[in-house]
C-alpha cells in the first residue's frame, strides 16, 4: 500500500494502484486525483467553454453570413418577382437563362478586364509612387500624405468628381488637352466603347493606389540595406538594384498587394455605377452592376442569385489559383 | 387640500398627456426630388403645415428623398419595412408595374370609388388607368408631362432661326446650328429620363401617335418599319454629326449644363425642367417651347404621360393617413396652391380653373398640350423592357447600333415581358 507523501509544497503523486484511504491523507489524495482527472479531460472542457464563449460570433456569423449565403442558393431556385411575393421553384431555370443572357457574358469578360487593369493601375501606380516617394528626404511625409489622400474619399464621390473631369465639352481632361495643344487627343471618356472600361477603372484606381502605395514603402524599409551596399560595391547601376535588390525584396508586399487588389477590383461597383451606370449599351457593365440591376430595378432576384453564386464561385477560383501562383513564387 | 390639488394636477397632467400620444400619429412621406430647393420647400412646407392644421395630433414627417424606381430607391425603402407611409414618384405603367409586380404598393381601386378620386382627375386619365393593370389602379397621379424642345429665344432671334413645322425643315435648322459652332441639340442618355425624352419625340416624330400607341399595346412589333422610323432618324442624327457621339457619356446634368451654358441651341424636356433652370440661374422669360416638328399631320404634339404619382407601400404604418393624404392634394384649395405657385413644374391631373402658369415658358408648355399628349415610352414600356430601351439609346448615340437592329432588341423583350 502506497501513501502519498507531502514533502514542503511538492504533492508526491500516489501510485497507479493505490487503494483510496480515509481520512486527511485520502481525502487529499482524492481532490489531487480529481484534480489530475480534471487536467487530463481539459481537452473536453476547453472545447466546451470555447463552445460557450464563440457562441454569440457564431450566432452572429450564421444570422449574418450562412443564412444569406443559403437565401441566396434558395433565390437561384426559384422565380421572384420581388421580397414579398410566394417565389416558385424552377429548378435550373434562372441558370439556363444566365446561360442565355449575353448580357452575362459581356458583363464577365468586363468584370476580367477590370480586374486586370485594376491590377496594374492601382498596384503599378502605387509601386511607382512608392518608389518615387521613398527617396525623398525631406518631403517624403507630404508626398506620402497627399498621395494617401484620394483613398479617404468614397468611391461614389470619386465617381461624381472623374465624371465631371470626363465630361468631354466642360471637363478638365478634354480641356486640358486642348490648352496643351494635343486638341487631337481630346475623347469621349465615357461615350467611347473601347475606352469606357479602361476611364471609369483609372477613377477607381485613382482612389486605391495610395493605400498600395504606403503598403510598399513599408515593404522598402524593410530591405536589408547592406544588399544595396553589396550591389554596389559589384558595380550594379540603379536599375540592376530595382531588379535584382528592390523588386525581389519586395515579393512578400508584391504578392499581398495584388491578391488585395484582385478582392478590390473584384468589387467594383460605386464608380461603374455613378460614372456610367453599366453603359454605354452595356459596355461597362461589370457582374456586380448587373446584379444590381436585376435585383433592385428590375427585381429578378433568382436571376441575380445566380450571378451572385457565379460572382463567388469566381472569387473562390482566382483565390485558388493565385495561392498556388504564390505558393510556387515562394518556394 | 394642498395635497389633494397636488395630486389631482398630477392625475390631470397624466391624463392630457395619454390622451395627446394616442392620437399622436406621425405621417412618413417621401415628397418631391427638389425639396431642397428654398422655394419648392417653402411651398411644401406650407402643405405640411395647413395639412397638419386640418389634423389635429398628426405631423407630416418629409423623409429625405434619394431616389426613385428607375434606380431602384423606392424599391430598397420599401423592402427596408422602415420606409415612408405615402411616396411621391417618378411614375407611369412601366415603373408602377415593377412595384406592383414585387407586391410592393397597394392597390387603390377602392378608393378612386370611395373616396371620389375618379372624379378629381381628367377621365380620359382615368380610363387610362383602369386600362393598365385589369381594372387594377396602383397609383394617383399627381403631375403629367409634356416633353418638347426648349429653345434661347435670344440665339434664335439673333441668328433668325424658328422652329420649323417639318422635319425636314427642322433637319435643315440642325444643320445651320452646327455650322455656327453650336450644339444643335443635347441630350444626357447616360440618365434614363433624358435618353427617353428626345427618342420619345423622334419616335413620335416620324411614326405618329397612333403608331407608337399601338406597338405599346403591342398591336405592332417594335421593330415594324413604322415604328423603327423613329429610331433610324436618331441613328442619322448621328452619322451626320448633329447629334455628337460623346453625348452618350453625358447624364441630365451634362447635357442640361451645355443647353444653359448656350453651348446647344436644344433641349427636350417636360415643365419640370423649369425647376433645373431655376437651379442653375438661368433667365426662365428666355426659354422657348414647341413640339418636336413631324410631317405627319397631329403627331407635332408634346410626349408625356403620367410623370409623377402617389403610391401607398404594402408596408405602410398609417394606411388611413396616408389615404387622407391623397385626399388632401388632390383637393381644390392644394392643388390651386400648388399650380400659381412659382416652385410650379408640372401639368396637374386635372383642369384648375382661373389660375394663370406662374412662368412664361409653362404657359407655352401648358398652350401645346391643350390638345393632349402623346407617349413618352419610357413611361408607358413594361419595366422589364425599360433597360433594354434605354441602353438600346446609348448605342445608338454612341454608334454601336443601328435603328433596325436596336428596335429588334427592344421588341425581343417585348415579346419576353409578361
Amino acid at each position: 500500500m502506497a501513501i502519498p507523501e507531502t514533502s514542503g509544497s511538492k504533492v508526491v503523486a500516489p501510485l497507479r494502484d493505490a487503494p483510496a484511504v480515509a481520512g486527511h491523507t485520502g481525502g487529499l489524495s482524492a481532490r489531487m486525483s480529481k484534480r489530475r482527472t480534471a487536467r487530463s479531460a481539459s481537452p473536453d472542457g476547453d472545447a466546451g467553454t470555447a463552445f460557450w464563449l464563440m457562441a454569440p460570433a457564431l450566432g452572429l456569423y450564421a444570422v449574418f453570413t450562412l443564412l444569406p449565403i443559403a437565401a441566396t442558393f434558395w433565390l437561384s431556385f426559384n422565380s421572384s418577382a420581388g421580397f414579398n411575393t410566394s417565389a416558385s421553384f424552377v429548378g435550373f431555370g434562372n441558370y439556363a437563362k444566365a446561360a442565355h443572357d449575353p448580357i452575362v457574358w459581356k458583363s464577365l469578360a468586363h468584370t476580367f478586364v477590370w480586374l486586370a487593369y485594376h491590377v496594374v493601375m492601382a498596384g503599378g501606380l502605387g509601386l511607382l509612387l512608392a518608389l518615387a516617394v521613398s527617396r525623398l528626404r525631406i518631403t517624403q511625409v507630404f508626398f506620402r500624405t497627399a498621395f494617401f489622400l484620394p483613398h479617404l474619399v468614397s468611391l461614389a464621390v470619386v465617381g461624381v468628381i472623374w465624371a465631371n473631369i470626363y465630361d468631354p465639352f466642360f471637363g478638365l481632361m478634354n480641356t486640358a488637352l486642348t490648352r496643351i495643344g494635343l486638341g487631337a487627343f481630346t475623347q469621349g471618356w465615357l461615350s467611347d466603347p473601347a475606352l469606357v472600361l479602361f476611364s471609369v477603372n483609372l477613377a477607381s484606381s485613382w482612389q486605391g493606389f495610395g493605400l498600395y502605395m504606403l503598403l510598399f514603402i513599408a515593404g522598402l524599409q524593410n530591405i536589408d540595406r547592406s544588399l544595396y551596399d553589396a550591389a554596389e560595391v559589384d558595380g550594379a547601376n540603379s536599375f540592376q538594384k530595382l531588379i535584382h535588390v528592390t523588386l525581389p525584396g519586395l515579393r512578400e508586399v508584391t504578392t499581398f498587394v495584388v491578391s488585395l487588389a484582385m478582392i478590390n477590383g473584384l468589387k467594383g461597383f460605386a464608380t461603374v455605377f455613378v460614372m456610367t451606370n453599366g453603359g454605354p449599351f452595356y459596355q461597362s457593365e461589370l457582374i456586380t452592376t448587373y446584379i444590381y440591376r436585376l435585383a433592385f430595378q428590375s427585381q429578378d432576384h433568382g436571376l441575380a442569385a445566380v450571378l451572385c453564386i457565379l460572382l463567388s464561385l469566381l472569387a473562390i477560383a482566382i483565390t485558388i489559383v493565385f495561392n498556388r501562383w504564390r505558393a510556387r513564387l515562394s518556394q | 387640500m394642498l395635497k389633494f390639488l397636488a395630486r389631482s394636477t398630477a392625475l390631470a397632467a397624466m391624463l392630457a398627456a395619454s390622451s395627446l400620444a394616442a392620437h399622436a400619429e406621425t405621417l412618413k412621406m417621401w415628397g418631391p426630388e427638389q425639396i431642397t430647393e428654398p422655394l419648392v420647400a417653402q411651398l411644401w412646407n406650407g402643405i405640411k403645415a395647413d395639412f397638419e392644421k386640418s389634423n389635429p395630433g398628426v405631423t407630416v414627417e418629409f423623409m429625405p428623398p434619394t431616389g426613385t424606381i428607375s434606380n431602384g430607391a423606392v424599391q430598397a425603402a420599401i423592402q427596408s419595412d422602415a420606409g415612408p407611409d405615402v411616396i411621391l414618384t417618378n411614375s407611369g405603367i412601366g415603373r408602377i408595374s415593377v412595384v406592383k409586380n414585387a407586391k410592393q404598393v397597394m392597390p387603390l381601386t377602392e378608393q378612386y370609388e370611395k373616396r371620389g378620386w375618379k372624379d378629381q382627375i381628367y377621365p380620359w386619365l382615368y380610363t387610362e388607368l383602369k386600362g393598365q393593370f385589369g381594372g387594377e389602379i396602383y397609383e394617383v397621379p399627381d403631375g403629367l408631362d409634356a416633353l418638347g424642345i426648349w429653345y434661347h429665344k435670344d440665339l434664335f432671334a439673333q441668328a433668325g432661326w424658328k422652329i420649323p413645322a417639318s422635319w425636314s425643315e427642322f433637319e435643315a435648322l440642325m444643320k445651320s446650328i452646327e455650322e455656327t459652332g453650336l450644339q444643335p441639340i443635347a441630350i444626357g442618355p447616360r440618365t434614363p429620363g433624358s435618353a427617353g425624352h428626345l427618342f420619345g419625340n423622334l419616335l413620335q416624330s416620324a411614326s405618329g401617335k397612333e403608331v407608337i400607341g399601338k406597338a405599346l399595346r403591342r398591336e405592332i412589333a417594335w421593330d415594324d418599319p413604322s415604328v423603327a422610323a423613329g429610331a433610324i432618324r436618331l441613328q442619322k442624327l448621328v452619322e451626320a454629326g448633329d447629334i455628337k457621339k460623346e453625348m452618350a457619356g453625358l447624364d441630365l446634368d451634362g447635357a442640361s449644363r451645355l443647353w444653359f451654358n448656350k453651348r446647344a441651341a436644344m433641349f427636350v424636356a417636360g415643365p419640370w425642367f423649369t425647376a433645373n433652370a431655376r437651379k442653375a440661374g438661368y433667365d426662365l422669360t428666355n426659354a422657348g417651347y414647341a413640339p418636336m416638328p413631324s410631317d405627319i399631320k397631329g403627331a407635332a404634339m408634346p410626349t408625356g404621360g403620367v410623370g409623377w404619382s402617389w403610391l401607398v407601400p404594402v408596408n405602410s404604418k398609417q394606411p388611413e393617413l396616408a389615404m387622407k393624404w391623397i385626399d388632401f392634394m388632390l383637393s381644390d384649395a392644394v392643388m390651386k396652391k400648388r399650380a400659381q405657385d412659382p416652385a410650379s413644374t408640372m401639368i396637374y391631373p386635372r383642369e384648375i380653373a382661373g389660375v394663370e402658369p406662374p412662368t412664361p415658358v409653362l404657359k407655352d408648355i401648358f398652350a401645346a398640350a391643350t390638345g393632349g399628349v402623346g407617349y413618352n415610352p419610357s413611361v408607358y414600356l413594361p419595366g422589364t423592357v425599360l433597360d433594354t430601351y434605354f441602353q438600346v439609346i446609348q448605342g445608338l448615340i454612341s454608334g454601336q447600333i443601328g435603328g433596325e437592329e436596336g428596335m429588334k432588341q427592344i421588341q425581343a423583350k417585348m415579346a419576353e415581358a409578361k
